[in-house]
């Protein structure tokens, strides 16, 4: 349980972000990329935002996750790509195993540990003679 | 964050029921909140570095015998010449730190106020006021929990994750994200299995699943059972 500190830690850095980029409208949309390896609830996540964000100018603003899976990267054979998984029926989850798929050694991670915003959609009010930004 | 600017291309145009409006994506990166974790993570490691400090980030489920444990490695340590101490991470409370005192240990109280898990940054001003001058292990033990943890490096060399047989023999099932990122295990109270009826050896075998690279060790750490193992699964 701590999507609240880490939607805090977005809205932080997305509000610093906004004092020297002012949008040009109205955020709607705040687009999330979430590693599958981050041990995060999405519906608390957006819960937590949507708590955070009242009275900012974020207020309303709908939190849009999109979840990255694991790549791996092999220091012994060079493989690089998915990671194999460990699919238990009884588990009733498919874990990223962080072996190489190829030749069973340790490997690195290329992606799976991410949680960072990568995109706001905007809607812009025209007002009178503002016809673009 | 370094020099960005917005980037704007047009998506929607005009939208029904949103009057004159267009709606607009905009691309840019804003940092990543885990990547920050992971430079705090990196200072804390550099610094422990400079003081010739070995740091294990000690984390499990509340009631797995994290203290114990601890307590135990660190009577087998100092009997081996090193100078140890410990960083007691709780919700509330100081038990944890009490029990690190009465050892002798050079020891620190972090209250997280509630928050599950210690973050990189309360552990780096722990690490300013802890005498690490005084030490050449370090256990930070974290806040009893075995999702929050996973997500937030501390800067430790190694990390250890306790489980207890007396939690049953799902833990690994339950959690597995951490158990497939953490190197090393202790099954802790295996002096309690047969009492409680787990079989520590299906734990094993769960963790071995997820995690092969990863070293399982037996532990009883009230009788002192498997500590020296796992001593030599940390690397000491």
């Amino acid at each position: 349980m701590h999507e609240y500190s880490l939607a805090q830690s977005l809205l932080s850095s997305l509000l610093e972000y906004l004092r020297a980029h002012p949008a040009p409208g109205r955020i709607r949309k705040v687009h999330v990329q979430k590693g599958e390896l981050v041990v995060l609830s999405e519906w608390a996540l957006k819960e937590a935002f949507s708590i955070l964000s009242e009275g900012t100018e974020l207020s309303g603003a709908e939190l849009e996750i999109e979840n990255v899976p694991v790549r791996v990267r092999c220091p012994s054979c060079g493989y690089e790509g998915d990671a194999r998984y460990l699919v238990e029926e009884g588990w009733h989850l498919s874990v990223p195993i962080l072996s190489c798929p190829r030749c069973g050694e340790r490997v690195e991670l290329l992606s799976g540990k991410e949680l960072a915003i990568v995109g706001l959609s905007v809607e812009e009010t025209l007002a009178e003679g503002k016809d673009q930004v | 964050m370094g020099e960005k600017t917005w980037s704007v291309r047009d998506c929607g145009g005009n939208r029904p029921g949103l009057g004159l409006a267009a709606m607009h994506d905009i691309t840019s990166s804003f940092g990543d909140v885990l990547q920050r974790q992971l430079e705090l993570a990196s200072q804390n490691y550099e610094f422990l570095k400079g003081k010739g400090v070995r740091a294990i980030n000690v984390m499990g489920a509340i009631g797995s015998g994290k203290t114990e444990l601890i307590l135990r490695m660190a009577e087998m340590l100092k009997a081996r010449g090193l100078r140890v101490g410990a960083i007691a991470g709780d919700v509330a409370g100081d038990d944890d730190y009490q029990r690190f005192r009465a050892a002798g240990l050079p020891s620190l109280q972090i209250n997280t106020g509630d928050q599950c898990h210690l973050d990189a940054h309360q552990v780096g001003h722990a690490l300013e006021d802890f005498p690490l001058n005084e030490v050449d292990v370090l256990f930070i033990e974290n806040v009893g929990n075995l999702v929050c943890p996973a997500d937030f490096p501390l800067g430790t060399d190694t990390d250890l994750v306790v489980i207890s047989v007396t939690e049953g023999d799902d833990m690994v099932r339950k959690h597995p994200k951490i158990f497939a990122q953490t190197d090393v295990v202790a099954i802790n109270k295996v002096d309690l299995a047969a009492f409680v009826g787990v079989d520590p050896e299906r734990i094993a075998a769960d963790y071995r699943k997820v995690n092969p690279h990863g070293k399982v060790v037996f532990t009883a750490a009230k009788t002192g059972k498997g500590v020296e193992e796992l001593l030599s699964a940390l690397g000491f």
